[in-house]
């Protein structure tokens, strides 16, 4: 192991962390505005809301981000119309590709993570509100979603952490991230202990930084430190993507 | 299309069996692991605690890439000479390293979720610490982890795509294989994750099975 | 006069429910009860769980749909649909109107159900800030007003969770009071409580009656509802089995079943 060459591949990895982060919090973003009406669709009873919603879910959930990113990067140019329409130069572009792939891939485990949050709000919250005359859109944004999003809070951070991570796939359609810059780097170098390390190391302070954000959001959000204990904190557990 | 057919059943029969070798020995690691996080000595205890938050916190790409290089690269090194690792092979331990960490986890949460009365019960019966673990504590476990664990059996099946990265022919190969010679790359990753959609259904209807029949009544 | 009701004249304010019936999980609650709350008028209601009152009081602010029956809040009738013989639900048919109705019915519910993520004055000022477009400090300002009211001047900033179960059914009553309504539902307020935190709830509840509120109190609190009730009810099956004024509810009964419900809470 060469102490030095894994400083300064470090370094030079370090160049990819703003494109990480970019495509990190850009999917995050849109993953969410596409995940809260979905989640409400699909915490619906009405079957025709809610069963839509599930099959997108259950397909996104259940294929690899892999191929979706391929079937969006190098599949959707197969079909003529979507070539010769405005959408192209977008979706020609590696960078729109993985964008599109991650908020879809993300909106999916979003949704479930906020549909099982607002199905837990107990209904006495929701007959309070109603109670006080707050119509059905002023109950949603004032009391299901809030309290539902403090109950996932921990899943959610996970999500967070799991995209995070979903990122690096983004080396596989020419994107210069951080894997994709430390796979360059391997095949100029062919060191791949320290390169490969190196990356792994920006990787961790990255879902570090991510986990203790998450704890501090979720001790603000719950006014002081609760009384009862929550059994599960924010961890780096599973929701893994790939 | 119908030349990969067969090129699509030898893929799916790799990624199966990469999944499956995975999931077993990494089920085994995660077993060892949760033991070693539990036991009373602080430095296993604590090693394990390493293993664990470092995988958990890089991407599986980065941990398939480093043992396939780095085990080319160790390998070479030994022999002498430029010797490539077997794909499969460092599909199977980058897999299970990776699903043994997360194992781990679960495992470790769902003894710690034991109620510690149930144990003691088992003591003042008379049990051996040992049986106490067997027929105790790994029972519930076991049943208590299913779900968490059919969660992650899923994210392996699909991680096994990551294998094709690095060469491995699987599904995720063969569709890209044919992507490019018949110029339809839509057609075959569509096909690719059909295939994928039923290996991960039939691992949640097995799962989901197993749950039914290890229930509990009344809980 | 095409629609009017049966009755001659509907009160501008207080409630009327007539011929109000509900079934509920295969269970007639309601079988084609009439209630009345005229403005200033303290009624309890009284009876044995499974009698029909709180479904009832449900009703009054359309919490519960009724099956069928007509109601009345304020000389407005409310527009519901009724359930069909098909057993398609009952509906409501004006979603603003019922908005509107249950701004000027407040209501307290058993397990005080106070929202978990806002403080005890937010709970307090998130109806008037909402439904009555009340600026933050105008509201801030009557949500202080109204926690004082219920004794909890220094509980402003505090979450229900760090509250006590007495504390917070107080909460839920300043959040009540705070949209300034004309007429206030208890439904059993004080049964989730531990016994020692039932006298500060009921002595809110008394001081409110004094004011010559209109309440409907569904209560066990025999003692309460015999002191500070103007009025008195007794549910049997999903009827009204007496009504009279307290001293006689209480001290005369005429029916067998109200009698021996009093002597076995005595």
């Amino acid at each position: 192991m060469d102490i030095s060459l894994l400083l300064t591949s470090t370094l030079t990895l370090a160049g990819g962390i703003p494109l990480t982060l970019l495509l990190t919090f850009a999917s995050l973003l849109a993953g969410l505005v596409l995940a809260v009406p979905l989640a409400f669709m699909r915490a619906s009873s009405c079957k025709w809301l809610s069963l839509p919603v599930l099959a997108y879910t259950y397909v996104l959930r259940g294929t690899p981000l892999l191929v979706q990113l391929f079937i969006i990067y190098y599949g959707l140019g197969q079909i003529s119309a979507i070539r010769s329409s405005v959408l192209w130069v977008l979706l020609r572009d590696p960078f729109w590709c993985c964008l599109l792939a991650f908020s879809l891939n993300g909106a999916a485990y979003t949704t479930e993570i906020f549909r099982g949050g607002i199905q837990a709000v107990s209904n006495g919250m929701i007959e309070a509100a109603q109670a006080v005359g707050m119509s059905p859109l002023q109950i949603k944004r004032r009391i299901i979603f809030p309290i539902a999003f403090r109950s996932v809070l921990p899943s959610y951070a996970n999500e967070v952490i799991s995209l995070v991570k979903a990122t690096s796939l983004a080396s596989t359609v020419t994107l210069l991230e951080i894997t994709g810059l430390s796979r360059k780097l391997v095949s100029e170098t062919f060191a791949p202990y320290e390169i490969f390390i190196a990356a792994g190391v920006l990787y961790l302070g990255l879902t570090f930084l991510l986990t203790g954000f998450f704890h501090l959001l979720e001790t603000r959000l719950n006014g002081a430190p609760r009384a009862e204990a929550r059994p599960h904190r924010v961890d780096l557990q599973q929701v893994a993507h790939e | 299309m119908d030349g990969f057919a067969v090129q699509f059943v030898s893929g799916l029969k790799t990624t199966v069996l990469l999944a499956l070798v995975s999931g077993v020995l990494g089920m085994a690691l995660g077993l060892l692991a949760a033991a070693g996080r539990l036991s009373r000595w602080r430095a296993v205890s604590l090693l394990v605690g390493f293993y664990t938050t470092i995988i958990r916190g890089v991407p599986e790409l980065i941990i398939i890439l480093l043992i396939y290089f780095g085990g080319t690269v160790a390998i070479s090194a030994f022999f002498g000479r430029y010797v490539e690792v077997n794909a499969f092979l460092a599909g199977v331990v980058s897999l299970t390293v990776v699903f043994g960490a997360y194992a781990a986890e679960i495992f470790r949460g769902a003894v710690l979720s034991i109620p510690a009365g149930q144990i003691e019960a088992a003591r003042s019966l008379g049990l051996h610490p040992w049986q106490t673990w067997l027929l105790v504590i790994l029972p519930q476990m076991l049943r208590i982890a299913l779900p968490a664990l059919a969660n992650q059996s899923i994210s392996l099946v699909k991680e096994t795509s990551l294998i094709s990265i690095v060469g491995l022919t699987d599904i995720m190969r063969v569709a890209a294989i044919g992507a490019g010679s018949l110029r339809a790359p839509l057609t075959f990753y569509l096909a690719a994750s059909a295939l994928y959609l039923a290996l991960t259904s039939l691992a949640l209807l097995i799962f989901n099975r197993l749950e039914r029949h290890f229930a509990v009544p009344g809980r | 006069m095409p629609g009017a009701p049966k009755v001659q004249q509907i009160p501008m304010h207080g409630i009327r429910a007539e011929r109000i019936e509900k079934r509920l999980g295969g269970n007639d609650v309601l079988r084609g009860m009439d209630i009345d709350v005229r403005p200033g008028e303290i009624l309890s209601i009284l009876g044995s769980s499974g009698s029909g009152k709180s479904t009832l009081l449900r009703c009054l602010n359309l919490l519960t749909i009724p099956d069928r029956g007509d109601i009345w809040i304020h000389g407005e009738k409310l527009a519901i649909r009724a359930a069909s013989q098909h057993g398609g639900p009952a509906a409501i048919l004006d979603q603003r109107q019922v908005r509107k109705a249950r701004a000027s019915v407040g209501m307290v519910f058993q397990s005080f159900n106070l929202w978990p993520h806002k403080t005890a004055l937010e709970n307090v000022t998130e109806g008037p800030v909402l439904i009555k477009g009340l600026r933050r400090n105008a509201a801030a300002d009557l949500g202080h007003h109204y926690l004082a009211k219920v004794g909890l001047s220094g509980k402003a900033d505090s979450y229900p969770h760090h509250l006590s179960g007495g504390q917070q059914q107080r909460v839920a009553i300043a959040r009540a009071l705070a949209m300034e309504p004309r007429v206030l539902l208890f439904d059993e307020p004080t049964s989730a409580l531990d016994p020692e935190l039932v006298g500060e709830v009921l002595r809110v509840m008394a001081a409110l009656a004094g004011e010559g509120r209109t309440m409907v109190i569904v209560t066990h609190e025999m003692a309460f509802a015999r002191e500070v009730s103007t009025r008195a009810a007794f549910m049997h099956r999903g009827l009204i089995e007496e009504e009279s004024p307290p001293r006689q509810f209480f001290f005369s009964p005429v029916s067998s079943r109200l009698r021996g419900f009093l002597a076995s809470h005595r």
